[in-house]
Formats: C-alpha cells, structure tokens, sequence
C-alpha cells in the first residue's frame, strides 16, 4: 500500500512540475525556468546526497561520458514540454510524450543500442501502442 | 497544434532516452549521485542555451514570484517517490500507477486551469480517450515481458 502511494504521488508529481514550469516560463521565459528549476534540484539533491552518502561523484569515472550527459536532455526536455503544454494542453501533451516514451524505450529494447539485453517483439506490446494512439485519437475527436 | 505535438513527442523520446543513460550512471553509484548529476547537467545545458539565446537578457528574472524559486524541488520529491516505489512494487507495477497518476492528474489540471494556464474545458472523449490509453499502457507493461526489462530503465 504504501509502494502505491509513492508511485501515485510520484505521478502526480512529475505532472506538476510541468505544469509548474509552462507557469513559471509565462514570467520569466523557458529557458530561465529550466535553468533556476533545475538549478534549485540539483542543490537538493547535493543536499541530500552529503547527508545520504549512496554514492559518490568519483566514482562517475567510470562511467561512459556519454551517459554522463544525460542530464544535458533536461533543457530540451523542459523546453519541449513547457511550449507543448503552452500550444495544446497538459492532457494531450502528456499522452503524446508517454507515447513517444513507451515506444522508444520498446524500439531500443527490440534492437539491444546502448548495450541493453535485446529483447523480442511480442503480440501485446503492438496491441498497447495501438490502444495508446487510438486512445489520443479518440480525445482529439 | 502541430508543433506542440511534435515537440511533446520529442520530450518523450528525449525521456526515454535520458531514462537508459541515467540507468547505466546509476549502475556505478547511487541514486542521489546520478539525481545530483543529472541536474547538475541539466542546469548547466539550460543556463549555455539561455546565454546563446537570449544573451544577457538571461538574466533579467521578472515577475519573479518567491514560489518560483522552490520549485525545482518537486523533481527531488519525484526520485524519493519512483525509487520508493519501484522497489516495493516492481518496476511495471509501480510505473503503470505512475504513469496513470500523470495522465488522471493532466487531465484534472486542464480541467481546472489551476495556475493561471489556459482552462482546457472537460469533455467525454478526453476521459474516454485517456481510459483507453491507460488500457494500451496496462497492456504493454503487463504483456508478457520480463520483469527486468523495466527494472534496467525505469528506476533511477
């Protein structure tokens, strides 16, 4: 029960961040406001990792650099989601983005990139993508 | 219409993606070195592409509201929540309540109009709509593939 309410609440979250963010862009412009939000997490965070001690920053060397700049995505990702929410609406924009999330993870998963176990295509996945898009479909209507 | 279609595609795939290297950061350190890191990095981006576009005018803050300031920490409280979680229910469990909780809440805030955004007015079609999308996400979380497969990408 309480694993449910983590992942609610985690939801509900990540939903008011965009939201929080296509606001604070209508004053300060976007790219100001992925950078104080993200500014602010990352103080955090560094907060609470010199408390929590899971891992240290030295130990990102051994880490492919490319992965290190992941975090990079952030900026666009923002930017993209916050002038979507502005143009067509928080519900529309959310679905697209899961759409886009689910399928690609399932296309880099088909083809093992990155170095991840390749998987096998099966049956349910296409009828879930297909239900995905027709479910966009239908809200459009 | 068009445009913000394709960029909330685009923010997903960038999701996506973000999501697998922050999987293999996290293979080599914990949870809150890869969280400090990839906001780290995503300050950083954000700020570079602040000053191209806009130059100084980056950093002219107006209407700056003192809740503006806080805000980012809602993305701190979103990795304590999806780690939790994750590791109580399962990966495929745990982000298929995520995901609907994220799409029952949009669908709340379009309604509502809280914030100031543009009020979305409720229809049928947009309930009905996202019911059916959670059936597709149900259906391809649930459909059949290894449980470890979620587990390598969705927690961070």
């Amino acid at each position: 029960m309480k694993g449910i309410i983590f992942a609610f609440l985690g939801g509900a979250c990540i939903t008011l961040q965009g939201v929080a963010n296509a606001r604070i862009s209508q004053d300060i412009g976007t790219w100001q406001a992925a950078a104080i939000t993200q500014l602010t997490g990352f103080i955090l965070a560094l907060c609470i990792l010199v408390f929590v001690r899971d891992g240290s920053l030295a130990q990102l060397k051994s880490v492919k650099p490319l992965y290190l700049l992941g975090g990079g995505f952030g900026a666009l990702i923002i930017f993209s989601e916050v002038t979507a929410i502005q143009q067509i609406g928080v519900t529309f924009t959310i679905s697209a983005l899961l759409i886009a999330q689910l399928f690609l993870t399932f296309v880099i998963d088909i083809n093992g990139w990155f170095g991840m176990a390749k998987q096998k295509m099966k049956v349910p996945q296409f009828i879930g993508i297909g239900m995905m898009v027709a479910g966009v479909i239908i809200m459009k209507f | 219409m068009m445009l913000g279609i394709i960029l909330a595609l685009l923010a997903g795939g960038l999701v996506s993606l973000q999501n697998i290297f922050n999987t293999k950061v996290n293979e080599h350190t914990g949870s809150w070195a890869t969280t400090t890191l990839v906001l780290g990095m995503g300050f950083a981006a954000s700020l570079f592409i602040s000053l191209l576009v806009e130059g100084r005018g980056t950093f002219s803050l107006q209407h700056m509201q003192p809740w503006y300031w806080i805000s980012g920490m809602i993305g701190v409280g979103v990795v304590i929540c999806l780690v939790k979680g994750v590791r109580q229910l399962g990966p495929t469990f745990a982000i298929s309540i995520v995901m609907t909780s994220q799409l029952g809440f949009a669908l709340l805030w379009d309604s509502l109009g809280w914030l100031g955004l543009d009020q979305v007015p409720f229809t049928w079609n947009q309930l009905i709509g996202v019911l059916i999308l959670l059936g597709g996400i149900l259906v391809f979380k649930f459909g059949g593939t290894s449980e470890n497969r979620g587990s390598k990408y969705e927690s961070h």
